[in-house]
C-alpha cells in the first residue's frame, strides 16, 4: 500500500486551494449570514443583540389564526408576491419555451444560419451587465427619441413610459432575453446527441417533421427540460443585478432579492442594514439549499460518483 | 527477461470477488494466454502484474522476488492496451520514446527508429496516433512497449479492434517479435483461436478461478470441467446428462454428463435417434443440428455437399475412446472410469 | 401509380416553406435583441451633439440588410461561399460610405487620449478629480478578469483531476456537497461575504473580489473539468505508468493535454464573468478605491457624462468589445462544454 504521508500530500496539492477557497468565501458566508440574521447588525458592522429575531419579526408576524401560523407584513409579502409573479413570468415564456422555441428552430434550419441566429441570442449573455443595462434604459427610454418610441409613435400618438407603465414588463423581458440563451444552448446540444438514426428511423416509418419533434427531440429533452426549470428558477428568484440596474431601487420592482440589496449594500441607496438583508437572504437560501437537493434527482450519481480505477498514486 | 509466479492472488472490490486466488507459473520466454468471458477476471490479473492494481491478498513474485508493492513505474512491464492507448498529443516518435524519458537510455532515438523498423512503421514516425489506421497503431504501442526491454510484456485483447485478415498478420507478427526478443508474454483474451494459436500455454478462468493450465490440445482433448468443454471449440462440444445417480452402491463416483464434440458423431443407423432440424454449410465441412430424446445435438461431417436435410432422422454413434465424462460437480472423470461405465 | 416526379415537387417545396417560415421567424425575433448593438455602435461613432439619436441607425440597417441581401442572392446564383461573403461585404461598404461617409468621426472616443476628459467636460470644481482616465478602469478590469482566470483554471484543473481519478475516504460526500454548492445561488451571500471581505481586511482591495469571484465559480468549474477528465480514458493513464511515468508525470505529460479544451473553455467563461462583473465589484468597495469598468461605465453613465451619450455609448463599446472578440475566437471550445453530472 501507498505511504499515507504521500496520499495525503496529494490530497493537499490537488484539493487543498479549492478547499480552502470554497471554505473561506462559500461556505463560511453562508454561517456567517445565519449569524447576522439573528442580530441587530446595522451599520457600525458589530454583531450587535445576538441572539434576536427581531429582523425576522419585521418580515411576519407569528398569528395563531392566521391560515398558515404566521401574517407577513405589507412590505414583505408584496417582495414576495412580486418575485412569484416576476420568477412565474419569465420562466415560462423565456427561460424555458421560448428557449425551447429556439433550440428547435435553430437545428431545423442549415447549421451555418442557426449559429448565426443562436449567436445574436448569446449577444445579451456575453455582454457586460452595465452595458445590457445601459442598452435597455436606452430603448425604453420615455422621449422620443428612445428607439421603442420612434416605432411605437408610427401606430400611435402618445409616446410611451415603459419603466413606469409596464415595470413588471421590462424586468420580465430584459432578464428572459438572457435567460432564454441558455437554455437554448444546452437544449440544442441535447437535441444534437440524439442520434441520427433515430430522424432516419422516424423519417422512414413516415413521421412529419412535428411528429418527429414530438415523439424523438421531446422525449430525449426531458432531463435538459426539468434540469433547466429548476435550475433558472433558482437563479431567477435570486437575481437583482439586472433589476437594479435597469429599474434602480423602484418600489414596483422589489423583489426580495432587491429588497435584500438595497437596504443593504446598493450604491448610494444601501442603508447598511445588514442585518434585515440577511434574514431576506436567509429565506432565499433556505429556498436555495431546499432546491439544490431537488437538484440531486436530476444529477446522475452513478457516473458522477464511478470509482477510480488506478490504485496506486506513485 | 522474467520468470512470473503468483501465489493465491485475490482481488475483491467492495462486494465483488475479481479473482479469487490464483495459483500460476510461467517461466522465463514462455508465451502464455489468458482465456476466458468477459468478466472473468483476465484483465484484473492483467493489471494486478502491471502494478495498477493492488492485490487485496497474495503474492506476485518477478525472478522469486516478492513485488507487490513495487510500483508500476518501477517493474519495467510493457503493456499494450485493447484501445493501444497512444498518446494522442504525441508524434509516433515521441510516443515510442516516452519510456525513455523515465530510465537512462543511451541512444534512445536510434533505439526508437530501430523499434520502429521492427514493427514496420519507419514511414509513419511523425504522424500522430489519429492519423493511423487499427494495425498502425497497434503496431505503435507495441514499440512503445518493448522500447524499454520489459521483463514482461502484457497484451490486452490486443486484436479485437482490428478487422479479420490484419488479425490474422498481426498474430504472426506479435508471435514472431516475442519469440525473437525473448520476452515473457502475457496475452488477455476471450478468443479462444488467438489463444490457442498463439500461446505455448493457455489459462482458462472463469469466475476469478482458474479452470485448466494446459496446451491447446490439453484444452480441447482433454478439458478438466464441463465450462472448459463449453468454452473451447467451435462449434461447442454436446453435453448431455446422463439419468445416473451421482454415486453407485461401491461408493465409486458416477458420471453425471456425457462430453461428445460435434466432429466425433458419425450419422448412421444405430446410436442416439435424432431429428435433423437446421443444416448449415460451413466451407469444407457441413454442422447438422436437430433435437432428440437427449436434447439438443449438433454433428459435424466433413463434406461441403449435404447428406441430410432438414426434417431428416438420422442415429448419431461415437467411439467411446472419444467420449469425455464428467461428475456433478463439472470435473472430468479419469478416462478409466470412463471406460468402465461403458 | 404513383407519381414521384410531383411527389418530389411537393416534398421540395414543403421544405423550403419550412425554411423560409422558420427564418423569417428567427429574423423577426432576433431583430430587437441586436439593432439595440447596432444602435449602441451607430451612436459611439456619429454622435454629434452627444444625443441619443437615431438618425444613422436606419441607415446602417439599410445598409446591413442590402449586404445581407446580396450576400443570400449571389450564394442562392453562385453557390460559392467566398464570392458571396465578398459581393455581400463589398455592396455594405459601398452603401455604408455612400450613406454615413459623412457621419462617421471618431470624436466620441477622445476620453481614450485625454486624461482629464470630466474635468474638462464638468469643471475642475465638480468632478474633482474623483474619475481616473479610462485606461486604469480598463487595466483593472483586465488584472481582475486576468488573475481571476488564471486561479479559478489551475484550482479547478487540480481538484477536478483529483475528485476524478483518485479515490479517498469521504470522496463521494465531498463530491455530493459540491453538487449542492453548485446549484446554490451564490448571488444571496453579498452580504455576508462582504462582512468577511471587511473582518479579514481585504475590503477596497483588487484581491477580494479576484478571490471571491474565484470560489463561487469553483463549484461549477470543478464539475465542468471532471466530466472533461473522466472522459480521458484510463489505459492512457495506465500505460503512461507502466512506460515509466509517476502519477504526477503522467497527469502533467499525458493526462493535461487531453483537457486543453476544457481548460480553454473555463478560462474564457471565468474572464468574461470577471470582465463584466459588477455587484461583487461594486459591493466589495466602501469609496471609490479602485475602478473598473463595470463601475466605471455605471458611474459615467449615470452622473459624469450622462448627457453625453455619444461619449458613453462609446465607453460601452470599448468594454463590450474584449469580451465580444474572446468569445467569438473562442466559441468552438465553449460548444463542448457539457453539464457535469446531469443526465442527458
Amino acid at each position: 500500500m501507498m505511504k499515507p504521508s504521500r496520499l495525503s500530500l496529494d490530497a493537499l496539492l490537488f484539493l487543498g486551494p479549492a478547499v480552502v477557497l470554497m471554505l473561506a468565501f462559500f461556505v463560511a458566508p453562508i454561517v456567517v449570514n445565519i449569524l447576522v440574521s439573528f442580530s441587530d447588525m446595522s451599520q457600525t458592522v458589530r454583531l450587535d443583540g445576538f441572539p434576536t429575531t427581531a429582523q425576522y419579526n419585521k418580515l411576519g408576524k407569528l398569528d395563531p389564526d392566521a391560515f398558515l401560523g404566521f401574517e407577513l407584513r405589507g412590505s414583505f409579502y408584496r417582495a414576495l408576491a412580486l418575485t412569484a409573479t416576476f420568477v412565474f413570468l419569465t420562466l415560462f415564456i423565456f427561460n424555458v419555451s421560448f428557449a425551447l422555441i429556439l433550440a428547435l428552430t435553430t437545428t431545423a434550419i442549415p447549421e451555418r444560419m442557426g449559429a448565426v441566429f443562436r449567436a445574436i441570442w448569446l449577444l445579451p449573455r456575453m455582454s457586460p451587465s452595465v452595458v445590457y443595462a445601459l442598452l435597455w434604459l436606452w430603448v425604453v427610454d420615455s422621449s422620443e427619441r428612445g428607439l421603442l418610441n420612434q416605432v411605437w409613435l408610427l401606430f400611435a400618438s402618445e409616446p410611451i413610459n415603459l419603466r413606469l407603465d409596464h415595470p413588471m414588463l421590462v424586468i420580465v423581458v430584459a432578464n428572459g432575453l438572457i435567460g432564454a440563451s441558455l437554455g437554448m444552448i444546452i437544449f440544442t446540444s441535447a437535441i444534437r446527441s440524439i442520434p441520427e438514426h433515430l430522424f432516419h428511423a422516424a423519417r422512414a416509418d413516415g413521421a412529419g417533421p412535428l411528429s418527429i419533434v414530438r415523439h424523438v427531440v421531446l422525449p430525449a429533452l426531458r432531463w435538459p427540460i426539468s434540469y433547466i426549470t429548476i435550475y433558472q428558477a433558482l437563479a431567477l428568484l435570486v437575481s437583482f443585478e439586472y433589476i437594479f440596474l435597469i429599474m434602480g431601487p423602484a418600489r414596483s420592482t422589489m423583489t426580495m432579492a432587491m429588497l435584500s440589496y438595497t437596504r443593504t449594500l446598493a450604491p448610494q441607496v444601501g442603508g447598511g442594514q445588514y442585518a434585515y438583508g440577511a434574514a431576506i437572504a436567509m429565506i432565499l437560501i433556505v429556498i436555495g439549499i431546499v432546491v439544490a437537493l431537488a437538484m440531486w434527482r436530476l444529477a446522475n450519481m452513478k457516473a458522477l460518483l464511478q470509482k477510480p480505477r488506478i490504485e496506486v498514486n506513485g | 527477461m522474467a520468470r512470473v509466479d503468483l501465489h493465491a492472488l485475490t482481488k475483491t472490490w467492495d462486494k465483488a470477488t475479481a479473482v479469487a486466488g490464483i495459483d500460476l507459473s510461467i517461466d522465463d520466454g514462455e508465451f502464455v494466454a489468458i482465456l476466458g468471458p468477459s468478466g472473468c477476471g483476465k484483465s484484473t490479473t492483467l493489471f494486478l502484474l502491471a502494478g495498477v492494481y493492488l492485490p487485496s491478498s497474495g503474492d506476485i513474485l518477478f525472478d522469486g522476488t516478492r513485488v507487490n508493492e513495487v510500483e508500476a513505474r518501477h517493474r519495467n512491464v510493457g503493456i499494450v492496451f485493447q484501445s493501444y492507448a497512444l498518446y494522442p498529443n504525441m508524434s509516433v516518435l515521441q510516443n515510442i520514446l516516452f519510456p525513455t524519458r523515465f530510465q537512462k537510455t543511451p541512444d534512445a532515438e536510434r533505439r526508437a527508429r530501430e523499434m520502429g523498423e521492427l514493427v514496420q512503421i519507419t514511414e509513419l514516425l511523425d504522424r500522430r496516433p489519429s492519423e493511423l489506421s487499427g494495425g498502425q497503431q497497434q503496431r505503435v504501442a507495441l514499440a512503445r512497449a518493448l522500447i524499454k526491454r520489459p521483463n514482461l510484456l502484457l497484451l490486452d485483447e490486443p486484436l479485437s479492434n482490428l478487422d479479420a485478415t490484419l488479425r490474422l498478420t498481426m498474430r504472426a507478427e506479435i508471435r514472431r517479435l516475442t519469440r525473437d526478443l525473448g520476452v515473457t508474454t502475457i496475452l488477455v483474451t476471450h478468443d479462444q483461436l488467438e489463444a490457442t494459436t498463439m500461446a505455448d500455454r493457455v489459462v482458462c478462468m472463469n469466475a476469478g478461478r482458474i479452470e485448466q493450465v494446459g496446451t491447446a490440445e490439453d484444452l480441447y482433448m482433454r478439458p478438466e470441467t464441463t465450462f472448459v468443454a463449453g468454452f473451447i471449440g467451435s462449434p461447442p462440444i454436446n453435453l448431455i446428462p446422463l439419468p445416473t445417480p451421482g454415486v453407485d452402491a461401491q461408493g465409486q463416483t458416477q458420471p453425471q454428463t456425457l462430453g461428445l464434440r460435434p466432429e466425433m458423431l458419425h450419422a448412421g443407423e444405430s446410436g442416439l435417434p435424432l431429428q435433423i432440424d437446421h443444416v448449415e454449410v460451413m466451407g469444407r465441412e457441413t454442422l447438422y443440428s436437430g433435437t432428440g430424446p437427449n436434447g439438443a445435438l449438433r454433428f459435424l461431417e466433413p463434406t461441403a455437399q449435404p447428406r441430410w436435410s432438414m426434417g431428416d432422422r438420422v442415429h448419431l454413434d461415437f467411439a467411446p475412446a472419444d467420449s469425455i465424462l464428467f461428475d456433478a460437480a463439472g470435473r472430468r472423470l479419469p478416462d478409466a472410469t470412463a471406460r468402465r461405465t461403458e | 401509380m404513383t407519381d414521384w416526379t410531383a411527389l418530389a415537387t411537393r416534398s421540395r417545396r414543403a421544405r423550403q416553406t419550412r425554411l423560409g417560415v422558420l427564418t423569417l421567424f428567427l429574423t423577426l425575433v432576433s431583430i430587437p435583441v441586436a439593432v439595440p448593438y447596432i444602435w449602441m455602435v451607430m451612436i459611439a461613432f456619429t454622435a454629434r451633439r452627444g444625443m441619443a439619436e437615431t438618425g444613422t441607425l436606419w441607415p446602417a440597417l439599410l445598409v446591413i440588410v442590402a449586404g445581407l441581401a446580396v450576400y443570400g442572392l449571389v450564394l442562392w446564383r453562385s453557390g460559392r461561399e467566398r464570392t458571396a461573403l465578398v459581393a455581400g461585404a463589398l455592396t455594405g461598404l459601398g452603401l455604408g460610405l455612400v450613406l454615413l461617409g459623412n457621419d462617421l468621426h471618431l470624436n466620441n472616443f477622445r476620453f481614450m487620449v485625454n486624461a482629464n476628459i470630466i474635468e474638462d467636460l464638468k469643471g475642475q470644481a465638480t468632478a474633482g478629480g474623483q474619475f481616473p482616465w479610462v485606461w486604469e478602469a480598463f487595466f483593472n478590469s483586465l488584472i481582475l478578469a486576468g488573475s481571476q482566470t488564471i486561479i479559478v483554471v489551475t484550482v479547478s484543473t487540480l481538484a477536478a483531476y483529483y475528485l476524478s481519478r483518485f479515490s479517498f475516504r469521504g470522496r463521494s460526500a465531498f463530491l455530493q456537497s459540491l453538487l449542492v454548492l453548485q446549484a446554490f445561488p451564490a448571488i444571496t451571500l453579498v452580504i455576508p461575504i462582504f462582512l468577511i471581505v471587511f473582518w479579514v481586511g481585504l475590503l477596497n482591495t483588487l484581491y477580494a473580489p479576484i478571490l471571491v469571484l474565484t470560489a463561487l465559480e469553483l463549484p461549477f468549474f470543478i464539475f465542468i473539468m471532471k466530466g472533461f477528465f473522466d472522459a480521458v480514458p484510463w489505459d492512457i493513464e495506465m500505460s503512461a505508468m507502466t512506460d515509466g511515468a509517476s502519477r504526477r508525470q503522467a497527469f502533467w505529460m499525458v493526462v493535461l493535454p487531453q483537457v486543453r479544451v476544457g481548460m480553454i473553455a473555463i478560462g474564457v467563461f471565468a474572464f468574461i464573468k470577471g470582465w463584466e462583473e459588477y455587484v461583487f465589484v461594486n459591493g466589495l468597495r466602501t469609496g471609490n478605491s479602485y475602478w473598473v469598468m463595470s463601475t466605471y461605465l455605471y458611474y459615467v453613465r449615470q452622473d459624469v457624462m450622462g448627457v453625453d451619450y455619444g461619449m458613453v455609448a462609446a465607453v460601452a463599446v470599448l468594454y463590450v468589445l474584449p469580451a465580444l472578440v474572446l468569445y467569438l475566437f473562442c466559441q468552438k471550445y465553449l460548444t463542448q462544454m457539457t453539464l457535469g453530472g446531469v443526465k442527458g
